[in-house]
C-alpha cells in the first residue's frame, strides 16, 4: 500500500535514499541500544546461565541480582555521597559564576576583557593534576569531602556561556533598575538571574554531569570507602565482582536507568551547552 | 561602561562579589596549571612534608632519553598520537555522516538523534562497563556478531594492539553524538533558500553537498576538529575503566596519572613521582599546543579561502 501512495506523488521510483537513510540510522541505533539491552538481559540471569550462554534470553527473571548489587555494592552510601558532592559544588559554583560573568559581560569591573581571557586560557594550559594534589595535600584536605568539593568550584566554559548570554540582555534594564533604587547585588539576584535562566540551567546541567561522572578525582583524592562517590564505588565493585556479570550488570543498570530518564529531560540543556558558540566558530 | 548602582565606595560592590569566583579559579585551576612548570623541575613526591629539591632538567632527560622506561614513554607518546588521529578523523566522518542523515525531513529522526547522543550523560564508568560486557569474549554479543563473518577477537583481553583498538572504538562510540550535535547546529544555520537555488540550477545531491553544505559548515568543521583533536590527546579515562594500566596500551595521560599517583589497577605499580609526572604533563601540554596551533592556523587559512 505504501508503494501505491508513494507512486501517486513521486512517479514510480523507489526512494532508495530514504531506505538507505533508515538503514544507516537503524544500524547505528543498534550499536547504541545493544549494550543497554545486553545489560538488561544479563542482569536478569543467573551466573550459571550467563556462563553457559552469555547472549541467551533471560527466561526466568532473577530480580535478586538487583537486591544483591544494591546491598553488596554499598549503593545507598555512595549515591548519597555523589548527590552531596554534586549538589553542593554545583550550587556554590553557579552562585559565584553569575557574579563573575555579569560584571565581565557589562564591563562593570576594570580589565573585564583580560579577566575573561584568563578564564579561557585555562583550557589550553597544562593539566593541573600534580600541583592541585600538592595544594589539597598541604591544605590538609586530602581524603576529605570538603577538599573534594573544592576541586569542582571551577568551570571556565560555564563562565563563557554565561557572559555570552548576559550580553543579549539589554543594558537599559540596569539603568532603569538603578534609578528605581535597586542595589547591585539585589539587581543581579532578582532581575538578571531569572532572565538568564536558560543559560544558568545549561551551565548547571553540564557542571553537575561532570561532577557526577568524575572518576579520576575520587581515585586520587578519596581513599576512605565512606567518602566514595558512586563512580568509584562501581569500579571497586567491578574489581571484586568482575567475573559475576549478572550482579555487576544489575549494579550498572541501577545507575544507568535513572540517568537515562534524567537525560530525556535535560537533553536540550546539554545540547545547547555543548554546541554553544560552535556555530559562530 | 558607566556603572549605575551607586557612587564612591559602593562602586566596589561588583569587584567584591566577583572575588570568590576568581579566587577559586586561581586557587584550583590557573595557579596549579602554571605551577606544573615549576614542579616539573623538582623531585617532588606525593608525601606531605617531604623535601622538594630543584633538579633542573633531570626529569625531562629521564623521561625522554634514559633506558627502557624512556622507550616505553616514547611508545606511549606515539600511541597518544595514533589514538588522537584515529579518534578525531573517524569521529569527524561518522558524526558528519550521521548528522546529514538525521537532519533530513524524515520521521523519527529526533528519536535516533537522542539515541546517539545518550552516552554523553552516562559518563566513562558506565560506558566502559557496558562495553566490557558487550565485548565479553566468551560468547558475548560482539563475539557472536564477529563469528557470523568468520572473525574472532580476544577484545579487551587480547594482544595490546587489539585491546587498544577496541578502546578507540568505544571512545568514538561514546563521543560521536557530540560531534553530530555540533554538525546539526551548523546545518541548521544554512539558509534553506540556498538549497532551493541549487536545486533549481539542477545540482545533484553530491554537488549540493560540495558547493553549499560543506563550505557553509566550516565553523562547525573547525569546532569539531579542534575539540576532538585536543580532547582526544588528553583523554585516557576509558583506558582506566576498560583495560587498567596495561603495558603496550598506555597513552600519555594515563602515564602521567600512574607515575604521579602510583595507583594503578593493573599489575604494574610505581611510586609517587610527582616531579617526573609534572614533566610528563608538560610534554603532553607541548604536544597539545603544537598540534592545536598548527590545526588552528590551517583551519583559519582554509576558512579565509572559503568564506573570504
Amino acid at each position: 500500500m505504501s508503494t501505491q501512495t508513494a507512486s501517486k506523488f513521486k512517479s514510480r521510483r523507489i526512494p532508495w535514499d530514504v531506505i538507505g537513510s533508515y538503514l544507516v540510522m537503524i544500524f547505528f541505533a543498534l550499536l547504541y541500544i545493544g549494550p543497554i539491552l545486553m545489560l538488561v538481559n544479563t542482569s536478569l540471569k543467573t551466573t550459571p546461565s550467563f556462563m553457559k550462554d552469555a547472549t541467551s534470553l533471560a527466561t526466568e527473571l532473577h530480580f535478586e541480582n538487583f537486591r544483591e548489587a544494591w546491598i553488596k555494592a554499598n549503593f545507598p552510601r555512595y549515591l548519597l555521597n555523589s548527590i552531596l558532592y554534586t549538589f553542593s559544588a554545583t550550587i556554590i559554583y553557579i552562585l559565584t559564576a553569575v557574579f563573575v560573568a555579569f560584571p565581565i559581560a557589562r564591563g562593570y569591573v576594570k580589565y573585564s576583557g583580560v579577566i575573561l581571557t584568563l578564564f579561557v586560557i585555562a583550557l589550553f594550559l597544562p593539566p593541573a593534576l600534580i600541583p592541585q594534589f600538592q595544594l589539597i595535600l598541604n591544605l590538609g584536605l586530602y581524603n576529605n569531602p570538603i577538599g573534594y568539593i573544592l576541586l569542582f568550584l571551577v568551570n571556565p566554559i560555564g563562565i563563557v556561556i554565561l557572559v555570552n548570554y548576559i550580553k543579549t540582555i539589554p543594558k537599559e534594564l540596569d539603568e532603569a533598575a538603578a534609578i528605581d533604587g535597586c542595589g547591585y547585588a539585589r539587581f543581579v539576584w532578582t532581575i538578571v538571574l531569572p532572565l538568564i535562566r536558560p543559560a544558568v540551567a545549561t551551565v548547571i546541567v553540564l557542571h553537575a554531569i561532570g561532577i557526577w561522572n568524575e572518576v579520576i578525582a575520587p581515585t586520587i583524592y578519596l581513599t576512605n570507602k565512606n567518602y566514595y562517590p558512586i563512580t568509584r564505588g562501581l569500579i571497586v565493585f567491578q574489581g571484586v565482582y568482575g567475573s559475576n556479570w549478572p550482579t555487576l550488570a544489575a549494579a550498572v543498570l541501577l545507575l544507568t536507568l535513572p540517568m537515562l530518564v534524567l537525560f530525556l529531560f535535560l537533553q536540550r540543556y546539554i545540547v545547547s551547552g555543548l554546541t554553544a558558540g560552535s556555530v559562530k566558530g | 561602561m558607566s556603572y549605575h548602582f551607586g557612587r564612591g565606595w559602593s562602586k566596589l560592590t561588583p569587584y567584591l562579589l566577583l572575588l570568590p569566583g576568581l579566587f577559586f579559579y586561581f586557587l584550583i585551576s590557573l595557579g596549579p596549571s602554571i605551577a606544573t612548570f615549576f614542579f616539573s623541575f623538582t623531585d617532588a613526591t606525593g608525601i606531605k612534608g617531604a623535601p622538594v629539591n630543584w633538579i633542573g632538567f633531570d626529569n625531562y632527560r629521564e623521561f625522554l632519553f634514559m633506558g627502557r622506561a624512556s622507550i616505553d614513554n616514547l611508545d606511549a607518546l606515539k600511541r597518544t598520537l595514533i589514538f588522537s588521529f584515529v579518534v578525531t578523523t573517524v569521529q569527524f566522518a561518522l558524526g558528519l555522516l550521521v548528522a546529514l542523515i538525521v537532519n533530513q525531513k524524515l520521521k523519527f529522526t529526533n528519536i535516533f538523534r537522542t539515541i546517539y547522543f545518550m552516552p554523553v550523560i552516562l559518563g566513562v564508568v558506565i560506558q566502559g562497563l557496558m562495553w566490557s560486557l558487550f565485548l565479553y569474549p566468551l560468547g558475548g554479543p560482539m563475539a557472536k556478531l564477529l563469528a557470523l563473518f568468520g572473525m574472532r577477537s580476544e577484545f579487551l583481553g587480547g594482544q595490546p594492539a587489539e585491546a587498544f583498538a577496541w578502546v578507540i572504538f568505544v571512545q568514538i562510540w561514546a563521543n560521536m553524538g557530540i560531534t553530530m550535535m555540533i554538525f546539526i547546529a551548523g546545518l541548521q544555520t544554512i539558509p534553506v533558500e540556498l538549497y532551493e537555488a541549487a536545486r533549481i540550477d539542477g545540482a545533484n545531491a553530491w554537488q549540493v553537498f560540495k558547493n553549499v553544505t560543506w563550505p557553509l559548515l566550516t565553523p562547525s568543521v573547525n569546532t569539531n576538529l579542534l575539540l576532538n583533536a585536543i580532547g582526544s590527546l588528553q583523554a585516557w579515562q576509558l583506558f582506566l575503566v576498560l583495560l587498567g594500566y596495561r603495558n603496550g596500551t598506555q597513552v600519555l595521560g594515563y602515564l602521567i596519572y600512574a607515575t604521579g599517583f602510583g595507583q594503578t589497577s593493573g599489575s604494574v605499580t610505581s611510586t609517587f613521582r610527582q616531579g617526573y609526572a609534572a614533566a610528563a604533563s608538560i610534554v603532553l601540554f607541548l604536544l597539545v599546543l603544537v598540534i592545536g596551533m598548527t590545526l588552528q592556523t590551517f583551519l583559519q587559512r582554509r576558512e579565509k579561502r572559503i568564506l573570504g
